[in-house]
């Protein structure tokens, strides 16, 4: 009886699959059509991307444009190049010349045709701006001696010395591609204005409120978009935006969520969510400032390091706010991160915290630092992620016998206080746009104005020119790893905290696109869909 | 009466004249450079050159004097500039915050005076019964609950009891009526409880006090009618200190209302006032500053002209 109960079930269940199957694989079918409404936390202070450096400006305005090269949408560490605008491309054997070829019959939004003039006129805008013109992200093409456009269809980049990073640089998201025309008459025209060559077509801005677009119809990957259109609804407060979700008035936040706030959405909405995590190239780190005693002695600087337990801390902080992982210089689980193995030999990231506690205070009293010496901590006015791990970081350090008063500064005096060096021991952050050592690490060169503790160091200077250079993604690990032992062991120039956690809950509905360790990446939408 | 309309018009330059002043050099105090942090953005990196040539651009290497009088003189012809932060004209920034705080002011005044005139008046006329604990404890109650709090908690009673949530985007009401009041009508009703409150307080106190007058006594001795009474002696009297609240609240509404538009996703006046702040956006604080000074200065102006007509001893010089 029960073997044949066992068989209707077994028979009963076929038949649903097999009718459930063209469903689902409908399902998985891009299907065009529909409105993505998503929230952005931030608002663009102008249009023009090569000038800004807020997502605000990202997430309602990269669907209008297109860029030379893009991270591949699908590839989760945000790390793999594809062709947007390029189609293809080569590298000369010194690695000195990189030529792209630019798809055939891509057209602006105003009608016009792109052109290699297009793109050598926004590169030159990047590279060499012109004075008084700010261009966020120069510095990180110090190695481009030229753009040239040596035929319509053809840019070639000419560098100075070899760079492993410079392909992958340029698939930077903030690298929209303006016509050569617009900003030969006017420079400035695109920080007011929009044309581009992306998947959606602009609409509306109502300052404070949201922002429009609408399919391309002459968008050059014909089928694409799928979306008929989009709208960004600008809310600044993080409660108005999970209502925003949970109420099903928008679909995604492409930034990130709490874990409460996931736990709220998925508690409310259960299969209507869909959580995408991962690892953030976002992270806290702590400067002290090496003019200022006893900060300028390096055992200190190594004792406060070693207080820190980072894998408890990770445990419990992620459950309250956006940090989760342990890691050396690179985001975990990308393809310069440091292997576990290797980062349990680096100060402060044992799994025996006693004994670097213990370690801790040998170093203090080494460096005649009395038991209960006070210092101030300044960390910036902003409660995510940075009151939670202030108030662990000063608990850690209570453990090595330091007495530490934190002091919060308002979010716009926070830059202009560590520029001034205006601190002894100050929280820092670092968010980067894609996950390359090249990018990441330049902020630690002596000279960078972003080195704010102010170390002067020649073999930190040294090796991040080695390894940007090195062509061997083996021989570049090694250095790589010379790099951090330097940075965050022996001279521990810098303390980094958690990497961040970055949790995507979005609508059930949303489908086609992929979280990546950037929330300034896959935003163009062009791949986005929404199902039934 | 027009001497005085004239006098009083005038007296509001030099008010507005001072504000003006207060607010150009206080601003200027606060640590923090808007070009410094606009320009700086999240790596904090930002060339001398750029930075000057930024504030040549706005006018900010010129001598503090000379800033003022040019701005003071572009006030003078209404052009406030434009903003240092967007770089979009100043009016461009207001006029849709403007609408929806107008609005919202509006809305939460006229639901405060239903409530609070007639609660007032029966709490008064009924003094010590139950309808008066009622009404006193439904005023201490609004009087108590941030009108904030309240918002939360419409909005959590939306989405968990009817899973629905107000448009998070305006819709002026000439665009479509039923959009724009399905939005606005929450944060009308959160701000409205609150300020109906003050007003209900005041209208039975006020009441309380005129219908203990002689002339109170008088008119029902005479032998009128209690209808008449009450409407055209007691309180058209007791309103004067009622429309006294009610400007005040009805001018602050305009701009004050920071944490209620967050609450409610609200693109208002109150939200822009922080942002401009943060960003140290000199033009556009001193703009919005001037527009809540200017708009408080004109709602007294009316509660004063409005006094005579609500109490005709009161006589204009």
């Amino acid at each position: 009886m029960h073997r044949r109960i066992a068989h209707v079930v077994t028979l009963a269940t076929l038949i649903l699959a097999v009718a459930v199957a063209p469903v689902a694989a409908q399902q998985d079918k891009p299907r065009s059509g529909g409105e993505l409404v998503f929230v952005v936390p931030s608002q663009p202070p102008s249009y023009d991307a090569h000038q800004e450096e807020t997502f605000g400006v990202i997430h309602p305005m990269a669907p209008h444009y297109g860029t030379l090269l893009r991270v591949d949408p699908f590839e989760k560490t945000g790390t793999k190049p594809v062709g947007d605008l390029a189609e293809s491309w080569t590298i000369s054997k010194d690695g000195l010349t990189y030529t792209f070829k630019l798809r055939k019959g891509v057209k602006f939004h105003d009608g016009a045709e792109l052109t290699s003039k297009d793109a050598k006129a926004s590169y030159d805008k990047i590279i060499f701006p012109p004075a008084g013109l700010k261009s966020s992200r120069k510095a990180t093409y110090a190695s481009v001696e030229a753009v040239e456009a040596p035929d319509p269809s053809t840019v070639r980049f000419r560098l100075k010395w070899p760079e492993s990073s410079f392909l992958l640089n340029l698939a930077s998201p903030w690298n929209w591609i303006y016509r050569a025309e617009t900003l030969a008459k006017d420079i400035r025209w695109y920080e007011k204005n929009v044309n581009g060559t992306g998947p959606f077509t602009f609409v509306e801005h109502v300052k404070g409120s949201h922002w429009v677009g609408k399919k391309n119809a002459n968008y050059w990957d014909k089928g694409k978009p799928y979306l008929d259109g989009y709208r960004a609804l600008f809310i600044s407060a993080s409660a108005p935006q999970v209502a925003a979700i949970r109420g099903e008035r928008a679909f995604i936040q492409f930034r990130g969520f709490s874990p409460p706030e996931r736990d709220q959405l998925v508690n409310a909405l259960g299969p209507k969510i869909t959580v995408q995590q991962s690892g953030w190239d976002c992270v806290l780190m702590v400067a002290m400032h090496h003019d200022k005693k006893p900060f300028s002695d390096k055992r200190v600087r190594r004792a406060l390091t070693l207080a820190l337990d980072r894998y408890e801390g990770s445990k419990n902080l992620s459950r309250i706010t956006i940090v989760r992982d342990v890691g050396g210089v690179q985001v975990p689980g990308t393809p310069y991160a440091t292997p576990p193995a290797e980062l349990e030999k680096l100060a402060g990231y044992g799994k025996d915290i006693n004994a670097a506690r213990a370690e801790a205070k040998k170093l203090l009293k080494e460096a005649g630092v009395p038991d209960g010496f006070a210092f101030t901590f300044k960390n910036r006015g902003i409660p995510h992620p940075y009151e939670p791990i202030g108030v662990w970081l000063i608990d850690q350090w209570r453990q090595i016998g330091l007495n530490v008063k934190q002091e919060f500064v308002e979010a716009s005096a926070y830059h202009p206080m560590l520029k001034r060096g205006d601190f002894e021991v100050a929280m820092d952050f670092a968010c980067g746009f894609i996950v390359e050592p090249d990018l990441d690490l330049f902020r630690f060169v002596s000279t960078s104005d972003a080195n704010y503790g102010k170390h002067k160091d020649a073999v930190i200077d040294e090796l991040y020119v080695k390894q940007a250079r090195a062509a061997d993604p083996e021989e570049r690990k090694k250095i790589l790893r010379q790099f951090e032992k330097r940075l965050l062991d022996e001279e521990a120039h810098i303390m980094y905290t958690l990497w961040w956690n970055r949790i995507i809950p979005h609508n059930s509905r949303v489908k086609g696109w992929t979280i990546t360790p950037s929330h300034y990446l896959n935003n163009q939408l062009d791949t986005v869909w929404l199902s039934e | 009466m027009w001497k005085y309309l004239l006098k009083r018009s005038l007296l509001m330059i030099p008010t507005l004249l001072g504000v003006a002043v207060v607010i150009f050099f206080l601003i200027r105090i606060i640590p923090g450079d808007v070009v410094e942090l606009r320009m700086s953005g999240d790596t904090g990196s930002v060339s001398e050159e750029i930075l000057k040539s930024e504030r040549a651009r706005f006018g900010l290497d010129k001598p503090v004097w000379q800033q003022f009088v040019t701005w003071i003189a572009g006030v003078a012809r209404l052009d406030f500039g434009t903003s240092m932060w967007t770089g979009a004209p100043i009016w461009d920034e207001i006029k849709l915050r403007f609408a929806l705080s107008m609005q919202v002011a509006v809305m939460a005044t006229l639901i405060a005076v239903s409530l609070a005139i007639p609660l007032g008046v029966i709490a008064a006329l009924k003094q010590d019964s139950w309808i008066d604990y009622a009404v006193r404890i439904f005023s201490i109650a609004g009087l108590a609950t941030p009108s904030f709090w309240l918002g939360i908690v419409f909005i959590l009673s939306l989405l968990i009891i009817f899973k629905w949530l107000p448009p998070m985007v305006y819709t002026p009401f000439w665009v479509d009526p039923w959009q724009n009041i399905q939005q606005l009508i929450w944060p009308a009703l959160a701000v409205g409880y609150r300020y109906s409150a003050v007003a209900t307080r005041m209208t039975r106190s006020a009441m309380l006090e005129v219908l203990r007058e002689d002339y109170i006594r008088t008119a029902r001795a005479k032998g009128l009618w209690q209808k008449l009474v009450l409407w055209r002696h007691a309180l058209k009297n007791a309103m004067l200190p009622v429309m006294t609240v009610v400007g005040i609240e009805f001018a602050f509404l305009l701009g004050g209302l920071v944490v209620t538009e967050q609450v409610f996703n609200l693109n208002g006046l109150g939200l822009l006032f922080v942002q401009a702040v943060a960003h140290r956006d000199y033009t556009l604080i001193q703009a919005l500053v001037m527009l809540v000074a200017g708009f408080t200065i004109l709602v007294n102006f009316a509660m004063d002209v409005m006094y005579g007509w609500l109490d005709p001893r009161i006589r204009y010089r």
